[in-house]
């Protein structure tokens, strides 16, 4: 089993190889986007400054000091400067698109000054101001490492994370990994409460239903089983917040308390969002457990006991449920992934602070560092977990063998 | 006794009834069999007309408001009641059902498609292509569906912004969406869901029809077709494929439910078909502040969505009893 062990985890290495690439591949097909939302958070003032430097560089004189402001130039460099900004304004597409259609040779320098200067003033302050945006954007870009090459972008993610870095948000300068440290401990709470929950309700569910399988109580299970499948989660949890405030008028807290601080404060918070979660996991639960029993109830071992004359159900139970359990150890790991799934909505409509919000928050502004982190985070948790689970269904069941 | 007397059949004799009768009595049976199975088709079947005669079905245009009649409860005028913009529920719904139809359809055969073409390749070749395909599946299911699919719509853009490859473009891409009452009008953006959808569902499907696939290659007539010298490609769609066509009916009519839920929830988080009334959307919003005192703001969408995914699992779930009883497990 060991050498199984050690083979599963190296087999991790690639998969999380993989994971980065194709996340990082995901948001590398657009690499505007942070940067136009960063862009607007900050003034487009700093827009001409770029302008100015894109002038300096059409006059190729180093002695300009670009951003600093510029001491009051002599004619001969105002008038300098002012020809250039106007060669800079005509190399932008408008501008190109324009002198087409009045059949203005671009080429010809008196030309295609005198066409820039036609223009009226509005529409060339438009057009400059829309170069030091774009200007602007490029030199934050280049900040913030996003104007590399994918493979070297993806080569200084993936060295900082082996460092345990996992680099700072776009904004706001806060550490991925505070940010994660903080989270990660409520979402797992969520899911643990949620998985206890749904298991609570579907184990014994699923037993009576399949010992009692085609009668009125399986027929009422099996339905309110895919109930739960089809029922939204969002949809559920409205309902709960929405009746809770109308026949109790009570409303859910709004700031989170630490498990540890303030245990009532906290399970008051998390109980209900974890069970309307777990109900959402009761459905395949539920079916699973009865397949499983039906599947064990079948066995000869089972008809042996009763022909010995074994008392009652309970007796029987007592083997069949112990057998027909373990590959419900299975399925609560490879439910991981539903439960993270499902909890980003939950999150969000409770509003408790965990990855999966955190998630959708770095999702809606483009805030790539998070995004690639917490995806990271839950492929590991994802792999490990269904280590975890083989190891286990290895080491309980004997006939299993790796 | 001779031989011709053998080989044919006096017609009295004919027990085969004709083909019409025959598909008759097997919806009967089906109905009579699987109530639950025949709700859920039906289900589908009204989904689909309602979405298909939306513009005779509701009253009002797709975004019209009655200012000055905002949040009415629901009546003899308004039957759903009127949400916080004025805007009657009822045919909200109503059109709201054409974003479910389209997005559900059309995600099952994308991801139908995607799966089944690389299940058939995976699992007949077998090989280091098989190998290779698994991985790459394992990390395809290794995440959650809902972050591939946030993540996914975060960089294409369903949101109109921007796009890749033009998908997702805002209104100035196609004619403006106000101009009628078809979800085909919000073409972008309804692609981009599609496609994301599609392909994140495809992964959970492939594993199962590779299995299938490797199951049916293990039949004789299998080799006995490879050895008579048919190529692979004949041998794949004559042979294999005809047979794993159940497992695939199966499968989409299950991701049917996923699908339509999987819309939903990215309809309610923002990110789904934003300029064409939705399910997910009407129940996002203010009308979570005003659910409270207004129920039925909520009631409505949240209800035909379960309607409709409810009755997709319960159309999947009897066809997976009738078409291939062994992958249901639990008879």
């Amino acid at each position: 089993m060991g050498q199984y062990i050690v083979r599963r985890l190296l087999l991790i290495i690639p998969t999380l190889i993989g994971v980065s690439l194709v996340v990082m591949g995901m948001i590398r097909l657009l690499p505007g986007d942070a940067v136009d939302i960063v862009v607007s958070e900050n003034t487009t003032g700093g827009g001409l400054a770029g302008f100015e430097r894109l002038v300096d560089q059409e006059l190729k004189d180093p002695s300009w000091p670009g951003i600093e402001p510029v001491p009051d130039p002599s004619e001969a460099d105002f008038a300098q400067r002012q020809a250039a900004g106007l060669d800079v304004l005509a190399t932008t597409d408008d501008v190109r698109e324009m002198a087409a259609a009045e059949g203005v040779n671009l080429e010809d320098t008196e030309a295609r000054r005198a066409f820039v200067e036609s223009i009226p003033t509005a529409r060339r302050m438009e057009i400059r101001n829309k170069i030091a945006l774009d200007a602007y954007k490029d030199s934050i870009r280049a900040k913030l490492g996003l104007d590399k090459s994918f493979f070297a972008q993806w080569w200084d993610w993936v060295s900082s994370a082996v460092r345990l870095d996992l680099g700072t948000s776009l904004y706001g300068n806060q550490s991925v990994n505070d940010e994660l440290q903080r989270r990660l401990p409520v979402t797992i709470q969520l899911g643990l409460l949620a998985m206890f929950f749904g298991a609570v309700v579907a184990i014994p569910t699923g037993i009576i239903s399949a010992v009692k399988q085609d009668s009125i109580v399986d027929y009422v299970v099996r339905s309110f089983a895919i109930a739960m499948l089809s029922l939204p989660s969002f949809f559920f949890a409205t309902l709960v917040i929405a009746l809770a405030m109308r026949w109790f008028n009570y409303s859910f807290p709004i700031f989170y308390s630490d498990l540890w601080e303030d245990p009532v404060a906290n399970l008051e918070q998390v109980v209900v969002p974890a069970f309307i979660l777990g109900l959402a996991l009761s459905g395949t639960l539920m079916r699973l457990t009865r397949t499983e029993m039906l599947e064990v109830l079948r066995q000869d071992y089972i008809r042996t006991a009763r022909a010995k004359g074994l008392r009652g159900r309970i007796v029987v139970m007592r083997h069949a449920v112990r057998n027909a359990l373990l590959p419900i150890i299975t399925i609560l790991g490879i439910q991981i992934p539903v439960l993270i799934g499902g909890s980003v909505v939950i999150e969000g409509i409770f509003g408790l602070p965990g990855v999966a919000a955190y998630l959708l928050d770095s999702i809606r502004g483009r805030d790539y560092p998070p995004i690639i982190a917490v995806n990271m985070i839950v492929a590991l948790i994802v792999v490990f977990a269904n280590l975890v689970v083989d190891v286990c269904y290895a080491y309980l069941d004997p006939r299993v063998k790796l | 006794m001779s031989v011709a007397a053998e080989t044919s059949i006096p017609s009295q004799l004919r027990t085969e009834r004709p083909a019409h009768t025959r598909v008759a009595r097997g919806l009967v049976r089906f109905v009579r069999q699987k109530p639950l199975g025949a709700f859920g088709a039906v289900v589908f079947l009204l989904i689909i007309l309602v979405a298909i005669f939306s513009p005779w079905i509701a009253p009002d245009a797709v975004d019209q408001t009655h200012t000055g009649d905002e949040l009415v409860s629901p009546g003899a005028k308004y039957w759903f009641g009127t949400d916080h913009n004025g805007r009657d529920i009822f045919s909200r719904i109503v059109y709201g059902a054409q974003v479910t139809a389209l997005v559900g359809i059309g995600t099952v055969v994308l991801a139908g498609l995607l799966a089944t073409t690389i299940g058939l390749i995976s699992g007949y070749f077998m090989g280091w292509v098989d190998v290779i395909v698994q991985r790459l599946v394992d990390i395809w299911i290794a995440f959650p569906a809902i972050f591939l699919i946030l993540t996914m719509a975060a960089v294409l853009g369903t949101t109109g912004e921007l796009g890749f490859l033009g998908l997702g473009r805002g209104p100035n891409w196609g004619p403006d969406p106000r101009d009628g009452p078809w979800i085909w009008y919000t073409f972008p953006r309804t692609t981009v869901v599609i496609l994301i959808l599609g392909v994140v569902l495809a992964g959970g499907a492939i594993r199962v029809i590779r299995s299938s696939v490797v199951s049916v290659k293990a039949n004789p007539y299998i080799e006995a077709a490879q050895v008579l010298g048919a190529s692979h490609t004949r041998i794949i769609l004559r042979h294999v494929l005809p047979n794993i066509v159940p497992t695939v009916i199966v499968l989409a009519t299950v991701q049917l439910g996923t699908a339509v839920l999987a819309e939903a929830t990215l309809s309610f988080l923002g990110v789904g078909v934003t300029n064409f009334p939705t399910w997910g959307q009407m129940l996002s919003g203010r009308t979570r502040d005003l659910m409270a005192s207004h129920l039925y703001l909520g009631l409505f969408p949240g209800f035909a969505i379960f309607f409709a995914v409810f009755g997709f699992n319960m159309l999947g779930d009897a066809l997976r009893d009738v078409l291939d009883p062994r992958l249901r497990g639990s008879r």
